[in-house]
Order: structure tokens, then C-alpha cells, then sequence
């Protein structure tokens, strides 16, 4: 089916077009096909929720704006990538479980081979399966490289034994990508392997985790004996970690977007036109402080883009994006309670000057990001010792 | 009462209060946004008991008599536990408010009942977010014979799903006026909004209801003035129980550091950590360095202006220790710190409660400006 979405996408050369008619197309289609009671969600949508948009923007051919043509894409360049971004916020499109778009699909596209893309990449398009992240272990978090769950190969299937956790949307998603120990007899890193596995496979079980927003955002997996072929193996044996590190400079790249403070700044207009908090100088320096910040993000994410674009590989030095996307953010959502006064403590949203604003949902949403896709303490340790190469 | 004295009560209210925060049930707290039972009566008779509810109101009265820097410990104590009872906005703000009357028979009723339990004040003065002004309200409180009839609207009433009744500020021709509005008054409604910690803001509709003579509390500018000492009072507590707040999260976090191993050490041990940690701490000891000395100011009295600033002055470092340490811990916690099971969570949420109740930090430095700095530099 998802060949339907990359004929279109062929079709049409958006690149070529005009930004503000981009602008204009996927806005009115935005407006017009997303359904109503999913925007501006205070939380990640579900898949049930997610099924039918998905499918719609697949046939389009609008689902992928950063995979290759080639591989059904858009294939945007960064400026009408932005634009894409931007046109989703506006229209309040709530986050998908987008594994598959944002990680699996530019993993395999990169380190996967033929059989797998051409396995995988039409069922991420078609809406077929669900992905979830299985790196992260109770004793394994910014430690990754000390993770335990480990995979001995039997005959043509591998058995993986052990347990992840923090694992997003693992109660929705049909199949997870782990990282797995496959020998432990040398350097730490050099003993993990990248494994594909279906969800449904026996011997996974799950324990859903609420979020300090009270939603079930994450999970602990648990496997147990649980047998995946080996043309899972994405790469080669022991060289998961390479493959990893790759991918977490993808969810870098994905983190380091600014996308999710835009939504923020929505909810800060809404909130400065009703108070009249624009009338406040000392509002207005701290407001123009972080409007003019997120528009330097914006900067600094177009030139790691446009590297992407030319296929130049991304170094350790995308970890200054992801620093500044989700520093960035979280000060925003601290501004937006703190410009709400009385109504900052407000657990729901509020109705003010006919407008409905959720002055609390951005705070929950904006603290993780400086805690996943490495934390912000160690990607501040990336970058000393390999950009800034001092001394350890 | 002597030095010695005072120093020994003090001891034995922090004593009291170790004990009874030792034994409170933040299950209880965690079930809050559920239940909405932010407080049990039966846990505010307790509190009674043991002279909590009176630390403020004169000893005639059936209270302690004593100072702010008392019901502090108290209050400081309680919020390390997270004891979700509405202490500070029943029995300092409501109590200053009312000891400050001149309606002796209905005082008498009102301060014992709040000192005994048996009548939970609330008192609703607010109407606009952002403003600490107790002039700016439009509730109007219109003369008859017997009394008045008032209506208008309330915003912002904290502990107030419990009340028996409130004490609700108006305007009249005779200037302010503030009035005691039982809970059942015809034309009186609450509604609630929930806050981020699971207590509830109440918003009060007064439409057309009846005040009798009687039921008068304060009237004028002696009124206003009582009000705004008792909101400056209450500022100041809530700032010990931010105290309360950001002692506890830090100690989490400084345990959580030194048993939580990454890359064979303890992350406690890492000096970025150490270095921020270091920071957080400087934050809490400023924080109780201005407490203990605005306090200090506060129980002397002085003049409306000086007690404006020093509830600011610790209002806004408070607030802003307590939002920035809390917030700290989720991070030095990594994942579990964002999960519902995490105490951590229950921190970061009673802090930005208190500290969005009588004006956030911001609230504060933009009063401290106009009238210690705009005002101080055209004087
Ligand atoms: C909402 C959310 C979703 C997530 N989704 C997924 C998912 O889908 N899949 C998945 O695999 N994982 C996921 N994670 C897990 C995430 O990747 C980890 O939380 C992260 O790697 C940090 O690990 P940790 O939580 O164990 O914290 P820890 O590693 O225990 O860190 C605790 C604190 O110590 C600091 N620290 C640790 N080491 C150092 C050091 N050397 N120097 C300085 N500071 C240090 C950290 O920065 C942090 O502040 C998710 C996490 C969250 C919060």
C-alpha cells in the first residue's frame, strides 16, 4: 500500500514549490483532515488514535517529510522541513507513536540491508507496525553501554533473556529494535547487537509506568526466553553499538527540532493577549528572549539538517542542538506557568478571553527531553571531551 | 514570654511536628487528584490537638499567642511531609484576619471554632490573577438596613473544600468591608478547579447574598489593612513551607546521588553533579537565611511598606529555590524522577502550588520594584 504514498510523493517535487504555497497546502489539509478532538493533546497520542491520520498521510505521501523519495519520503529540505514542523504545531497534531518514522525507517535506510528494507519500510508506511525503543535498562541508563539483556544465537534464532525499561509505547507497539549483549568477553561496547523483534513473540511481558502527568507514557519489558530469527540482526554481530550511536544522533537530530517549544508558544500568546501581558516590559524581555532564542534554534537545527541533507554524517557536535532545543524548552514552559501567576498551578487547562489554554501540559512535556536520547549532563560530556577534546 | 522560654516552645513545637510528619501517609497525598480530599478532619482535629491550628490567635481565644516564627516550624515541618491540610491558609491568613476584628461576639465564634476545628474558615479576597492589591476586586456590597447584599465573583479561594464558610472582602459606599459568608448561604456557590498538586482552587459566585450586621467581620480601611498584613503573613509562611518542600527534595536527591551507580561509581560522584548540587544548596541556605530574618521583621510589626518588602524579599527567593530544586531532582533522578511512583513528582508539585498562591516569584520582584526601587528612587 505504501507504495501508493511514494508514487505521489514522486510525483510531486515539493522542494521545487513555493514555500508559502507548501505553507498554504499542508495547512489547509491539516485544518481540514486531522480530526478535531486530538489537537493540542497534553499528551502523546495513542496508536488506536493515531491509525486512521496515519494511514491518510500515507496515501497522500505526506508521512515521512525526512525519508528519501526513494524510500516513500517527502525528502524535504530543512526550510520546508521547518515548514512541515511548523504547519503540524499550528494545526495542534499530537506526537504518534513515531518510532517508526523518526528512527526505524533512517536506521534501516542507513545500516539495515535489502531483504529488511524492503520488509519493513512499506509496513512503517503503510501503518502496519508499531515501534518501539528497547535500549535502556534499570541498571543501564546513561550507562547504556552496561546493559545486560543478552542474546545467545541457537540454531537460526537468537534467545534473548533480560529486561528494558522506559520503554515508550511499548503497550502500543507491535514490534520493538533492542540493543542486546552478544558477547561478554570484550570492551563493553564491542559485545552489543542490534535485534528486530515482534512484540507478540512468547515470552515478552510488560509493565506499564505512569509519567508524573499520570499518563502511561513508558514500560518495562520483560523477556524471557524469547526467540528471534537471525535475519533480525540489523548489521553485523557486536557492531550494535555503532548502529545505536548512529540512531541516537537521528533522535538528536528529532529532539533538537523546533517543533515542541512552537506549541508552547502558542499556548504563550494565547495566555499574553488575554492578560494583556505584552502592557509588562519585564514579560516582554523574558518573551522576546526565548521568541528570539527559539529562532536561532532554528538556525542551528537548518545547518545539522541541511548536512543530513548531503548526506554529510553528523558528529558529536549535534549534541549542542539537543542541549539548546530542550534547555530551550523547558524555559519556556517555566515562563508559561510563571506568566499564568495564580493560574500556573492550574492541573487542566483554562479558559481565558475565549481562549483554551494548557499552561501546565508543556512543563510535564518539556522535562523529559533534557533526561532522554542521553541526558543533557552527558551530551555536555560528548562534547568536551570530542568537539572541545580537553583533557579527561 | 523570655528568651529562654520561647527558645525551649520552639523546641517542643519542632519536636512535635518531627513526630507527627514522621508518621504522615503521602499515600494519602498521592491519591489526592483522585479523591480530591485535600483535607480529612480528622487529621485537622488532630492538628487542633496539639495547638497547631491556634499557634497564632490569642491565648483568650484558646490559641498559643505566639509568632510567626513559630507557626513557621510548624508550617516547614508539616510541608517536608507534604501534609496536604490547608494550615497556612486557615490559621494564618483567615486567623490574622479575623483576630484583627472589631466584631467581638462574631470573632470570639469564629476563633475558637478555628482554633478547636469545628469551623474551617477560607478566606476569598482574590478576583484577578497577578495582583496582591486587595483593592482591586469589584465584589460589591450593597447597604440595607439589616446588613448587606453582595455580589461578585471570587477567584483563587485555597481550602476551601472544606470550609464552613468564608471570608469574603467587598466594596461598599463605606469603603471595604469584609464579610462572614457561611458555606450555605443562599446565592453563594463554590466550584473547583484542581491544581497541580491535587488540592483544589475554589472560584466563589456571590450573587445577592445576605450578609446580616452580625456577620460584619471589619469594615473600611482598617479592614483593607488587616487584609493585606494577613496576606503578607501567609506569604511569608507559605515561604517556610517552600522551605519545608526544598529541604526534602534536596536530602532525596543528595541520597539518590550517593546509592544510584553509573559507570561503576555512584553518579554522586561525578563533579558536574557535585557542582550543581553545591548550587541547589546554596539556593536552600539563602532561602533560610531570609526566612529566619523576614520573619523576624514581620513579628516586630513595622510599618505597612517594610512588611511588604520582607514578605516579597522571601516570597520571591522561596519560590524560585523551591521551583529550580525541585525541578533539579526530577533531572538528577533521570527517568524514574518522571514517573508517578516517584516521590520526587509530589515535590515538584506542591511547589509550584504554593508557588503560584499569593503571588509567584515574578509577582513579588514587580511589587518589591514599585515600592522599594520605582517609588524609593522618585521619593
Ligand atoms: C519520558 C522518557 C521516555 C523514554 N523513552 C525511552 C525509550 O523509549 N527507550 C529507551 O530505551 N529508553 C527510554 N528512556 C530512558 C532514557 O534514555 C534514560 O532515562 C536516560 O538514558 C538516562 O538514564 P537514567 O534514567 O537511568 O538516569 P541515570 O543514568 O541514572 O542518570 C541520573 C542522573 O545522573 C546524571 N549522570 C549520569 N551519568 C553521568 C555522568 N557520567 N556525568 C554527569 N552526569 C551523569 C544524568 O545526567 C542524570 O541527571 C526514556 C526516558 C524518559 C524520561
Amino acid at each position: 500500500m505504501s507504495t501508493l504514498g511514494a508514487v505521489s510523493a514522486a510525483k510531486t517535487d515539493w522542494n521545487a514549490m513555493d514555500d508559502d504555497a507548501f505553507r498554504m497546502d499542508l495547512r489547509a489539509y491539516f485544518e481540514k483532515e486531522f480530526p478535531d478532538h486530538l489537537r493540542f493533546l497534553p499528551r502523546r497520542l495513542r496508536w488506536a488514535e493515531s491509525v486512521d491520520w496515519w494511514k491518510k498521510l500515507s496515501k497522500k505521501g505526506w508521512l515521512a517529510p525526512n525519508w528519501p523519495v526513494e524510500h516513500g519520503g517527502m525528502g524535504l529540505t530543512p526550510a520546508k522541513l521547518i515548514i512541515y514542523w511548523e504547519e503540524s504545531e499550528r494545526a495542534g497534531l499530537g506526537r504518534m507513536p513515531d518510532q517508526g518514522l523518526t528512527m526505524v525507517g533512517p536506521m534501516l535506510i542507513r545500516f539495515g540491508n535489502d531483504a529488511q528494507r524492503a520488509n519493513y519500510l512499506p509496513k512503517i508506511l503503510a501503518g502496519d507496525i508499531v515501534w518501539c525503543q528497547g535500549y535502556s535498562e534499570p541498571n543501564a541508563g546513561s550507562d547504556l553501554a552496561s546493559l545486560r539483556t543478552e542474546a545467545v544465537l541457537d540454531g537460526d534464532e537468537y534467545v534473548i533473556n533480560g529486561s528494558k525499561i522506559w520503554t515508550s509505547m511499548a503497550h502500543d507497539a507491535t514490534n520493538i529494535y533492542v540493543l542486546v549483549r552478544t558477547d561478554k568477553n570484550v570492551k563493553q561496547q564491542r559485545g552489543i547487537s542490534f535485534l528486530l523483534v515482534d512484540m507478540k513473540t512468547p515470552g515478552i511481558t510488560l509493565r506499564t509506568i505512569r509519567n508524573i502527568a499520570g499518563h502511561e507514557e513508558f514500560c518495562q519489558v520483560f523477556f524471557d526466553n524469547v526467540r528471534t530469527h537471525k535475519d533480525n540482526l540489523v548489521g553485523k554481530l557486536n557492531e550494535g553499538w555503532t548502529i545505536a550511536k548512529g540512531l541516537l544522533t537521528f533522535e538528536r537530530l528529532s529532539i533538537g527540532s523546533p517543533r515542541r517549544p512552537l506549541q508552547a508558544f502558542e499556548q504563550l500568546d494565547a495566555l499574553a493577549r488575554a492578560q494583556h501581558l505584552f502592557d509588562d516590559p519585564g514579560f516582554v524581555d523574558r518573551y522576546t528572549q526565548l521568541k528570539m532564542d527559539l529562532n536561532d534554534l532554528s538556525s542551528l537545527y537548518g545547518r545539522f539538517v541541511e548536512k543530513v541533507r548531503q548526506g554529510i554524517p553528523l558528529g558529536p557536535d549535534i549534541s549542542m542542538l539537543k542541549i539548546f532545543a530542550t534547555d530551550t524548552y523547558q524555559k519556556l514552559s517555566e515562563l508559561l506557568l510563571e506568566a499564568g501567576d495564580e493560574y500556573g498551578a492550574f492541573a487542566d487547562e483554562i479558559t481565558l478571553g475565549g481562549d483554551q489554554i494548557d499552561l501546565m501540559s508543556p512543563f510535564y512535556i518539556s522535562r523529559p527531553g533534557t533526561i532522554y536520547g542521553g541526558s543533557n549532563e552527558i551530551q555536555r560530556n560528548i562534547l568536551s571531551k570530542y568537539v572541545l577534546q580537553l583533557p579527561s | 514570654m523570655s528568651q529562654q522560654d520561647s527558645s525551649e516552645h520552639r523546641a517542643m513545637l519542632s519536636n512535635s511536628v518531627t513526630d507527627f510528619a514522621r508518621g504522615a501517609d503521602v499515600a494519602r497525598v498521592r491519591k489526592l487528584r483522585e479523591t480530591k480530599t485535600e483535607c480529612d478532619r480528622a487529621v485537622w482535629r488532630q492538628m487542633a490537638e496539639l495547638g497547631w491550628l491556634g499557634v497564632l490567635v490569642p491565648e483568650q481565644y484558646g490559641g498559643m499567642g505566639m509568632q510567626l516564627g513559630d507557626m513557621a516550624i510548624v508550617a516547614q515541618g508539616l510541608a517536608r511531609a507534604l501534609v496536604p491540610e490547608p494550615l497556612t491558609a486557615t490559621s494564618v491568613l483567615a486567623a490574622r484576619v479575623l483576630t484583627a476584628s472589631d466584631n467581638n461576639s462574631l470573632k470570639t465564634k469564629l476563633l475558637e471554632g478555628l482554633v478547636s476545628s469545628d469551623i474551617l474558615p477560607a478566606t476569598a479576597w482574590q478576583e484577578q490573577a497577578g495582583t496582591l492589591d486587595v483593592t482591586k476586586i469589584t465584589t460589591q456590597a450593597t447597604p440595607f438596613e439589616g446588613g448587606f447584599r453582595i455580589s461578585g465573583a471570587k477567584r483563587f479561594v485555597i481550602g476551601a473544600t472544606h470550609a464552613d464558610g468564608y471570608i469574603v472582602s467587598a466594596n461598599s459606599p463605606a469603603g471595604l468591608q469584609l464579610l462572614w459568608v457561611p458555606r450555605d448561604a443562599a446565592g453563594a456557590a463554590m466550584t473547583f478547579d484542581a491544581l497541580a498538586d491535587g488540592r483544589q482552587s475554589g472560584t466563589l459566585t456571590l450573587s445577592e447574598v445576605t450578609v446580616a450586621k452580625e456577620n460584619v467581620i471589619h469594615s473600611g480601611a482598617a479592614a483593607a489593612e488587616s487584609l493585606a498584613r494577613a496576606i503578607d503573613h501567609a506569604a511569608a509562611i507559605a515561604s517556610a513551607e517552600l522551605c519545608g518542600i526544598m529541604s526534602r527534595s534536596l536530602e532525596m536527591t543528595l541520597d539518590y546521588m550517593k546509592t544510584r551507580v553509573q559507570f561503576g561509581k555512584p553518579i554522586g560522584s561525578f563533579q558536574v553533579l557535585q557542582h550543581r548540587t553545591v548550587d541547589l544548596y546554596i539556593q536552600q541556605e539563602l532561602s533560610t537565611a531570609v526566612l529566619a530574618d523576614c520573619l523576624g521583621v514581620l513579628d516586630e510589626e513595622p510599618d505597612a511598606k517594610t512588611r511588604s518588602a520582607a514578605a516579597s524579599r522571601v516570597k520571591a527567593r522561596c519560590t524560585d529555590a523551591a521551583l529550580l530544586i525541585t525541578r533539579q531532582a526530577i533531572q538528577l533522578h533521570g527517568a524514574i524522577g518522571f514517573t508517578e511512583d516517584c516521590d520526587v513528582g509530589l515535590y515538584v508539585k506542591r511547589a509550584m502550588t504554593l508557588a503560584a498562591w499569593l503571588g509567584n516569584g515574578t509577582a513579588h520582584r514587580r511589587r518589591y520594584a514599585r515600592t522599594e526601587i520605582i517609588e524609593g528612587a522618585t521619593a
